[in-house]
């Protein structure tokens, strides 16, 4: 059996090339992570304190960056003053409930495609899929119309639907691959064993379980941070976190404490829920792609 | 328990068929081994039977009611796979379990079932592990005990012991024949092993290209076999066929081949019962353990031959010879010594011959 390791023999240019990519790696965290430390940080601040800088080059006076009094003022109006509770109520129902409703309809769909044959298929397959390349701005004014002849601009149920649109492809291409692994002797044993033919289906649920958690984590990605959706079919009554954001930014004032607060509050679940499944979302994702 | 009737069932995969016009009983508690070459129907066949896939034409009854259009659940019938399809995400307890919890089983009765088939089976010390932590033989008993704790009305085995250790596949050989036995149940067990089939089975059914080609008792299929074909197939070393012609003279039919000729007897000729005519174009079929090898010519060993290659298997001594440019396999023990080249002859036990009808395969004697 071969090892994944690879094998690696020290060289001049071996030694280099470590280097190069051991500081490639420090720049790079450092330019993704410090927005995040910024934001985090700033909420906590005063807008006076928030915009306390040291002089360009001069490292020494870093420490400025820490010197404040934490408050959580901005936090608290947020909740109180600015309704956030409410939308952020609707980012978890609009994004779950998108999730549930793709992998509910994409596992049944990517079922199908995976099990039976028939004609066209191929091209069903392709169709399905060919939804997502156009930009989605290039849909939205349709879209709108749409919608909005339904009336169901600004509701929460359209706002689902809207998600779902965009989900439900991505759903069958990615649940397909699992179905497609798991052999289909399995679902025959289970017929055999007194299950109807779609208690077969329910019975090899669990083995594409780690597909079904890896893309409902992508759907609830997805839509929690999605800016444009929300705020052109949201608008109004399902508005979302994103766009409550976008709202602090004002003619008269951009109101950067609140901002940076609404930042925090918006990308820490994500970052909580990606750090509790990651396990389970990479091995999703590969399991899927590599055929045994 | 059940018995089966194959009514002259057709299966078709688009234009092609892979089963042809089968007719085939199997009666009460009877073990049956449906036996042929890979792509012979007897999967289809089986699979008609279980109920996955459609019946093309022609019906099915399992104790005299007709189940072409009954789902698979419907047909109480327990199913082996060749390649075992246990539930990978439960236990070996759950994956015995399962078809009893669908059948809303209490609780006490399952465990008492599972138990049981777990101790028939000798699988108590792993009920909790996953078909993951297993190895292909108790896999295959996880498999076999998913099947037996329904106590169905039908086995259906699809070479369940296909891919395990050759020392492994003869224990189970006998395992699963003394658990029929005892279970009772009819069975029918698909196998292209010809050693499994007349190891175990009450009555083989041997196929080919969708064709039922025999039915009979292990020894029958041996002894008499329909045609060439099963002739041939069954047996190990397989059967020599040499090209012979009935020839008369002095009043006498004879087998005659380039290198050898018998008179006929009395007997063959009352089997042959007017069948073939003079001058026919036959093959003569013989086992190669009812020919004899000698290095000397005697009245028992008329026919010279050249050796070609000698092969010890351990108890017998399987030695090849040239007869006339006809290849001749020779089941002897292993005494007989001889070397590439030698001279040697040969003698046919002439009540264990067959004869096949050259053009048809069709058995004459």
């Amino acid at each position: 059996m071969a090892t994944l390791e690879a094998v690696q023999y020290k060289s001049r240019t071996r030694t280099l090339v470590t280097v190069f990519t051991t500081i490639f790696l420090i720049v790079y965290l450092i330019w993704t992570l410090a927005p995040f430390l910024i934001m985090f940080v700033s909420s906590f601040k005063d807008l006076l304190e928030a915009f306390t800088l040291p002089e360009i080059g001069d490292f020494a006076g870093m420490g400025v960056f820490f010197e404040f009094t934490p408050t959580t003022k901005h936090y608290t109006e947020l909740f109180t003053e600015r309704n956030f509770s409410v939308y952020f109520i609707n980012s978890v129902i609009v994004s779950t409930g998108s999730a549930l409703v793709s992998v509910v309809l994409g596992a049944m769909a990517a079922y199908a495609l995976s099990r039976i044959d028939f004609k066209g298929k191929d091209h069903v397959f392709f169709w399905i899929i060919s939804t997502r390349m156009a930009p989605v701005v290039a849909v939205m004014v349709p879209l709108y119309a749409i919608f909005r002849n339904l009336d169901l601009v600004g509701t929460i149920p359209g706002l689902i639907l809207a998600y779902t649109t965009f989900n439900l492809p991505f759903a069958i291409w990615i649940l397909k691959g699992f179905f497609d692994n798991v052999p289909y002797a399995i679902e025959e044993a289970a017929m055999v064993d007194g299950r109807t033919r779609f208690g077969a289906f329910m019975e090899i649920l669990p083995l594409a379980a780690p597909g079904i958690g890896a893309f409902i984590v992508l759907c609830i990605l997805f839509s929690w941070n999605d800016f444009l959706f929300a705020s052109i079919i949201g608008s109004g009554g399902a508005k979302t976190l994103p766009v409550a954001t976008r709202e602090l930014v004002t003619p008269t004032s951009i109101q950067w404490g609140k901002i940076m607060a609404a930042g925090v509050i918006t990308s820490l679940p994500m970052t909580l829920l990606g750090l509790l499944i990651r396990k389970y979302l990479v091995t999703g994702l590969t399991m899927g792609a590599v055929k045994e | 328990m059940a018995s089966i009737s194959i009514k002259s069932v057709w299966k078709y995969y688009g234009d092609t068929p892979a089963v042809k016009d089968l007719n085939l009983e199997c009666l009460d508690g009877e073990f049956v081994c449906i036996l042929g070459p890979s792509g012979c129907g007897k999967s289809s066949t089986m699979r008609m039977l279980a109920g996955l896939e459609h019946i093309t034409a022609g019906d099915i009854l399992f104790n005299d009611k007709r189940i072409n259009d009954l789902p698979p659940k419907d047909r109480n019938l327990a199913m082996v796979f060749e390649n075992y399809a246990l539930y990978p995400h439960k236990s070996v307890y759950d994956n015995m379990a399962n078809a009893l919890k669908i059948q809303k089983v209490d609780k006490a009765t399952i465990d008492k079932k599972v138990k049981w088939a777990a101790e028939l089976l000798e699988l108590s010390p792993l009920l909790d592990r996953k078909p993951l932590e297993l190895s292909g033989g108790q896999k295959q008993r996880c498999a076999i005990g998913r099947a037996i704790v329904r106590e169905p009305e039908l086995f259906l085995f699809d070479e369940p012991i296909a891919h395990l250790d050759a020392k492994l596949r003869a224990h189970m050989r006998s395992e699963l024949k003394i658990m029929q036995r005892r279970l009772k149940t009819t069975m029918i067990y698909v196998t292209h092993d010809q050693l499994e089939a007349l190891s175990m089975a009450d009555r083989i059914a041997v196929m080919r290209d969708g064709v039922l080609q025999q039915v009979g008792t292990p020894s029958e299929i041996y002894n008499q076999p329909a045609n060439q074909w099963v002739a041939g197939f069954i047996g190990e070393p397989a059967m020599n066929f040499l090209d012979c012609s009935l020839t008369e003279s002095n009043g006498h039919l004879h087998l005659s081949h380039n290198a050898f000729s018998f008179a006929l007897n009395a007997e063959h000729i009352a089997k042959l019962n007017g069948s073939a005519k003079e001058h026919s174009q036959v093959h003569m079929g013989i086992r190669p353990e009812h020919v004899t090898i000698s290095a000397r010519a005697t009245p028992e060993h008329p026919i010279k031959g050249e050796v070609l290659v000698t092969e010890l298997l351990g108890g017998d001594l399987l030695v090849e010879a040239n007869v006339n440019d006809t290849r001749v396999t020779i089941k002897t023990d292993p005494d007989y010594i001889a070397d590439m080249g030698d001279t040697c002859y040969l003698g046919m036990d002439t009540s264990r011959w067959h004869l096949f009808e050259r053009e048809s395969g069709v058995s004459l004697i």
